[in-house]
């Protein structure tokens, strides 16, 4: 960690704070507010934005957790989603049960799944678990697409997530449910990084057979990974539910999970900043290609053919992984760090 | 029993082509050990340039493949040459994510140039479709060519790697990258020709199997698929490969046929993944891959 000059640590609770000086507070601060006053200047439909950005942050964050702290690389996030938000929506409706219940249902529901596809991470790594992760995805949506539970291919109808008498129905309650668990989501991916759990996932991405002879326990600690990956994944799923109020198979596909591992790759693996920056990124990419880039292009250029509007969004994400990977494999947490630093050290850059 | 036959020759012929389109992985996953989880995509373009050639173009077969061949070629010394060159050193999470982009990326492309969503090849189709009996069962002869060329590109591929220099190369680099380069063979042309062959392979297995079939993004489910013939037989094992593809292919087809009226529909599609699975917990490295030891 490197920290402004002249900030010295005298007490081990100023060792291990997050926020150390009154610059960062102010400007922490500063966002909180900006985050939280942000329905004050968005219209609904860059609400909807937004609300969907906190639901992919919370489960790029827990992708984040997974492959970028633990090294198990997972394949099947839009699957694992999927579990969290049908959980959600069957105790909702099913049951009669509250909105809350649903939420850590959901993400309950989806960790137990994460923990039994994540079994053969405990005798393999690498290629071989993301194909398993592959298989776990193309499994879980086969049983949501056939399941009379789950409405099969037609898929179901989701009420409005409540918390008592209150109804989060406008779009501005909807906001502040949303980027409140985000945040909450955020902070605690962030601290669990720094503790022993976080340290061993750590040692296990490095190498696990060094962190096995260092005495962490390899089992419990990779399906601790998987479980808490997806319980983010399923949180995220569930609040997806009672945001998009229709759930149906195709909104969780294979390409979906591509994207994030996508994301937190641009953001950069295994920063707490990265996958914000990655998610942000990707999804303001998309509103701006299908909302601006290819209206105006198609207006213009006459002889393009039917599937451009279609098509162009996944090649200029799979170009964007591409390209990322081979100029900038830290991603944008990396760039960042950069700019942090040349920022604290200008204009003597020693 | 002519039920039984006709899914034994349905899945042996899916079987093989899976074992083609695994082939494909194997030869990369050997000489480079690069994991190219694009292969779905790439079967799909390929299928979807044989459907330009043949019905759009409207030429005949035996100038239309080898077109075919050329662009899959092609295709693996573009991937190869933008994509996987550059990240040489890389750790194997970016390897793999790399493939993934690429892959999304020619999904995009894929709609882009061919916003059809499903089509089929018709008129231009090239195996004789009429049926021939064998035993009690009636079957459709394409599915017996379909064996032949596979078959057949078996052969050809092993006997390359047997005597042809290029061949010898590849499975030198395979066993010891360090050495090989040592010995002066140019190892970048060694995975530059592994992708090309990869490639041809997959797109030989994407025209086979959109010609019994049709053409549409069901295909890149059947790249994906073919990931359970490597997992199965074993991710360097071109043997492994071509055991386990009929195995797995045989094991859709029965599944299709006879649990469907027991489990729900589709069952068929998720067999070969619930294969991985069991194969991942029981025999992680499949039955004739090589078991990695590792030194700290």
């Amino acid at each position: 960690m490197s920290l402004p000059c002249g900030v010295r640590n005298h007490t081990y609770a100023e060792d291990t704070a997050i926020v150390r000086t009154r610059t960062q507070w102010v400007l922490l601060l500063a966002l909180l507010v900006f985050l939280f006053t942000m329905p004050a200047y968005l219209n609904n439909y860059w609400l909807g934005v937004f609300n969907l950005i906190g639901i992919t942050l919370i489960a790029a964050t827990g992708l984040n957790i997974l492959i970028g702290y633990c090294g198990q690389l997972s394949i099947g996030h839009a699957g694992f989603i999927a579990v969290g938000a049908y959980t959600s929506a069957i105790i909702t409706t099913r049951f009669d049960m509250p909105f809350l219940v649903g939420l850590i249902a959901g993400g309950i529901m989806s960790g137990v799944i994460g923990i039994i596809f994540g079994l053969p991470s405990i005798r393999v790594k690498g290629f071989y678990l993301a194909i398993s992760t592959i298989a776990a995805q193309f499994i879980i949506m086969w049983v949501i697409s056939q399941w009379s539970w789950t409405g099969g291919q037609m898929g179901m109808q989701v009420p409005f997530a409540s918390i008592g008498n209150f109804v989060f129905k406008s779009g501005q309650s909807q906001f502040y449910l949303i980027i409140g668990i985000t945040v909450i989501c955020i902070f605690l991916a962030k601290n669990l990084a720094r503790t022993r759990v976080g340290r061993a996932f750590i040692a296990i991405r490095d190498n696990d057979l060094a962190a096995e002879v260092m005495g962490i326990n390899l089992i419990y600690y990779k399906l601790l990974a998987f479980f808490i990956g997806c319980f983010f994944a399923g949180i995220a799923g569930s609040l997806f539910a009672h945001w998009s109020l229709q759930l149906t198979p195709e909104q969780f596909s294979f390409t979906d999970s591509i994207l994030y591992v996508g994301m937190i790759i641009i953001g950069g693996l295994g920063t707490s900043v990265g996958p914000i920056f990655g998610v942000v990124l990707i999804r303001l990419l998309r509103e701006t290609l299908t909302n601006n880039v290819v209206p105006y292009l198609e207006k213009s250029l006459t002889f393009l053919p039917s599937g451009f509007a279609s098509g162009i969004t996944p090649m200029v994400f799979g170009l964007v992984i591409v390209l990322f990977l081979v100029l900038e494999p830290r991603g944008i947490a990396h760039r960042w760090n950069l700019f942090k630093s040349s920022y604290r050290l200008w204009p003597f850059s020693y | 029993m002519a039920e039984f036959l006709q899914f034994t020759i349905t899945g042996i012929s899916v079987g093989v082509v899976y074992a083609l389109i695994g082939l494909g992985f194997a030869l990369i996953w050997k000489s480079s050990s690069v994991a190219n989880l694009a292969l779905g995509q790439i079967v799909l373009i390929s299928a979807w340039f044989n459907y330009s050639m043949l019905v759009d173009a409207g030429l005949p077969p035996f100038l239309g493949l080898p077109l075919v061949i050329v662009f899959a070629i092609f295709l693996g010394w573009v991937i190869e040459r933008v994509a996987l060159r550059p990240l040489i050193t890389q750790p194997i999470l970016s390897l793999i994510a790399v493939t993934l982009g690429i892959g999304y990326f020619l999904e995009g492309l894929i709609t882009f140039i061919w916003p059809l969503s499903t089509a089929g090849l018709g008129e231009a189709a090239f195996f004789p479709k009429s049926a021939i009996n064998i035993g009690p069962a009636v079957i459709s002869q394409e599915y017996l060519w379909i064996i032949g060329i596979c078959l057949l590109v078996f052969i050809l591929l092993t006997l390359f790697f047997q005597y042809h220099k290029m061949g010898i190369a590849m499975r030198a680099t395979a066993d010891d990258q360090m050495a090989v380069q040592a010995c002066g063979i140019p190892v970048t042309r060694v995975f530059s020709t592994s992708w090309m062959f990869a490639c041809v392979v997959a797109a030989i297995g994407g025209v086979l199997i959109s010609s019994i079939g049709s053409i549409s993004h069901g295909l890149v489910d059947t790249g994906l698929k073919a990931f359970s013939v490597v997992i199965l037989g074993g991710l360097d094992s071109f043997i492994g490969a071509i055991i386990a593809g009929p195995v797995i292919g045989l094991a859709e087809s029965y599944g299709g046929g006879y649990l469907t009226r027991y489990l729900w529909a589709g069952v068929r599609d998720i067999i070969p993944f619930v294969i991985i699975i069991i194969v991942m917990v029981i025999k992680p490295y499949g039955l004739f891959g090589e078991k990695r030891i590792e030194r700290i």
